[in-house]
């Protein structure tokens, strides 16, 4: 796809506002991730979402129809707030305890959702075995092998209108939620132990967060799949503390570089061919490197 | 201190009464833990009450019950003549917890340290008021920390975080301040500044101040009262403070608890400063099963 073609409606500008909502939300919580030292736990979320998939798929809740599409969109969420209230729930008695948890949850995820994704895979080549046994069986294997491909590492180009808006619409809300209890969010980050005696639930603004990234991980594996969507939410937020020292213009700059590395990831993909979502995590992780090397100079 | 005038008396700071508290056991083959037992006391406005008392002797406990997140067993709790919880809810509590664990790395200034708590308290639309910017500019000020107001929690050292986080905790203007072990890992410098910050609060806020901790040379200077809690508590609620024969024991106390052949009961010690009590009956006594049992021996 030319950027020419990149920018029309019927081409990828679906794509690109739904690349654009989800750097953006990745912007903002990043930086209460990179602070809050929530990195690893985004990582487990977004793996254990990958069991998610593979319960989808045994199911049968895969194909081209947008209700199936919902279907497997909604076991994928479930999955992967349920590991967040887990994880949320361990890390309130010992960071040690979620720290194992956060493994368990990441490798047996992938473990069982790979072992489902191949079963699912299997079993839908027998279905689909016909005539020309060795052409389907071909097709067969490269539908699975990219249908895993996209769910590890997301595929963009595939989001229609709907899926931009559902994107939008979700980072709207996510911010949103956010914004209502940020003053909560900074008190429970910066001094968690405190909370209670001055009247803020720590648990229940822990669960909450823990919830908003797990939601926000799954949006963002449309773009940058199970294992890159957690880079979405941390890059940011590190890239913005090596540049400033102050709460409000680290937010600020973080959802800035956000988007900036994502038209810079945009324009890499699409001129080149290459995968967007990987693509913009490799222009984020520059934008990193360039930030890293200034620190010195800018704090 | 009672009152003579025409007015009803207003509800003491702190009123407890028959309080008792057990954590839940931690495994079906565990007992319940009973930290707490017949505790009453009551703490009038303005006082500053002390409580000694050995590791484990449920300091943290009897603080958590009256902030709030915790609820007694048994007996009640009022702060002010109100619920904890309630209490707390009003901003009438101020806390310094024992461990200062803000996140140093958290880009955030003095001020904002300060101020978040209140703004808490506000819906998401509203801004903090200019009266509310103003008592943390204030708070900062008392401290000893007024020009750095700017600074980042980060570029402080640990008694001025300290001091930081006791402007936070005086910041929204509670009546009643909680401090626990406010000394622990301060040298003698730092606990003759932490004593001058409390006096200076003394008499510029007229606070009720708790302060719980093991140590009593924290107290020494900076409370009016010393009460003595190892799950039991011996209170008296007079105004005679601190005689040297209480400071001598309790000092010895802290010797019992090092080396384990001391024994001294401070209970006693309280007792023969008590005027109600008659010295020839029952001071001089080193009865074990008597008094607060703070001998520093383990307790539950």
């Amino acid at each position: 796809m030319s950027l020419q073609e990149a920018f029309s409606p019927d081409g990828g500008l679906p794509a690109i506002i739904a690349a654009l909502a989800i750097c953006t939300l990745g912007g903002v919580l990043s930086t209460l991730v990179v602070l809050k030292r929530l990195a690893f736990i985004g990582q487990g979320i977004s793996h254990a979402a990958f069991g998610g998939v593979g319960v989808a798929l045994m199911v049968g809740l895969t194909g081209g129809s947008v209700a199936s599409n919902t279907g497997q969109i909604a076991v994928v969420l479930g999955f992967s707030i349920a590991a967040a209230l887990w994880i949320a729930h361990l890390a309130k008695k010992s960071s040690g305890g979620s720290d194992t948890a956060i493994g368990v949850v990441l490798s047996v995820s992938m473990a069982i959702g790979f072992i489902l994704v191949q079963i699912a895979s299997a079993r839908f080549e027998q279905a689909h075995a016909g005539h020309d046994h060795s052409t389907t069986e071909m097709a067969g294997h490269e539908d699975a092998h990219h249908a895993i491909e996209e769910v590890l590492f997301g595929d963009i180009l595939q989001v229609s209108w709907l899926g931009a808006i559902i994107a939008v619409a979700a980072m709207l809300l996510l911010l949103s939620s956010a914004w209502w209890m940020r003053r909560k969010l900074v008190l429970w980050g910066y001094d968690e132990p405190v909370c209670e005696a001055f009247g803020v639930d720590a648990d229940k603004i822990r669960r909450v967060f823990f919830v908003l990234l797990a939601v926000s991980i799954v949006v963002a594996m449309q773009l940058a799949g199970v294992v890159l969507a957690a880079a979405i939410f941390v890059l940011p937020g590190a890239s913005a503390l090596n540049i400033s020292g102050r709460l409000r213009p680290v937010v600020m700059i973080s959802t800035v570089l956000a988007v900036l590395a994502a038209v810079g990831g945009l324009i890499l993909g699409f001129s080149t061919g290459w995968p967007i979502g990987p693509c913009i995590v490799a222009v984020q992780g520059v934008v990193f490197g360039i930030t890293l090397a200034a620190r010195g100079v800018l704090r | 201190m009672p009152t003579t005038d025409q007015h009803p008396e207003p509800p003491p700071a702190i009123e407890i009464n028959g309080v008792g508290f057990s954590y839940p056991p931690v495994g079906i083959r565990h007992q319940p833990v009973e930290a707490l037992a017949s505790i009453s006391m009551s703490v009038l406005a303005g006082a500053r009450l002390g409580i000694l008392g050995p590791n484990g002797g449920g300091k943290s406990t009897l603080i958590r019950l009256i902030l709030g997140t915790l609820t007694p067993s048994v007996g009640t709790v009022r702060v002010f003549g109100k619920k904890p919880a309630q209490a707390q809810a009003d901003g009438l509590i101020g806390y310094l917890p024992q461990r200062i664990e803000a996140q140093r790395d958290w880009p955030i200034s003095i001020r904002q340290a300060v101020g978040y708590p209140i703004a808490c308290r506000l819906k998401p639309w509203q801004r903090m008021s200019a009266e509310s910017c103003r008592a943390v500019d204030e708070a900062i000020a008392l401290v000893g920390l007024g020009n750095l107001g700017d600074r980042t929690i980060g570029a402080l050292s640990g008694g001025q975080l300290q001091r930081a986080m006791i402007a936070r905790a005086i910041a929204g203007k509670p009546k009643l301040l909680v401090l626990d072990e406010p000394t622990v890992g301060v040298d003698i410098a730092g606990q003759q500044q932490f004593a001058e910050l409390m006096n200076t609060l003394h008499t510029q806020l007229n606070l009720t101040t708790v302060i719980v901790t093991h140590d009593l040379r924290a107290i020494a200077t900076v409370a009016d009262r010393v009460a003595c809690l190892s799950r039991t508590l011996h209170f008296h609620d007079d105004a005679d403070g601190l005689s040297p024969q209480l400071l001598a024991d309790v000092f010895a106390h802290d010797m019992a608890a090092a080396f384990g052949r001391v024994h001294v009961d401070a209970h006693l010690a309280e007792e023969c400063n008590d005027p109600n009590h008659s010295s020839s009956d029952r001071c001089g006594h080193n009865d074990h099963n008597h008094g607060c049992g703070c001998d520093g021996g383990d307790q539950p």
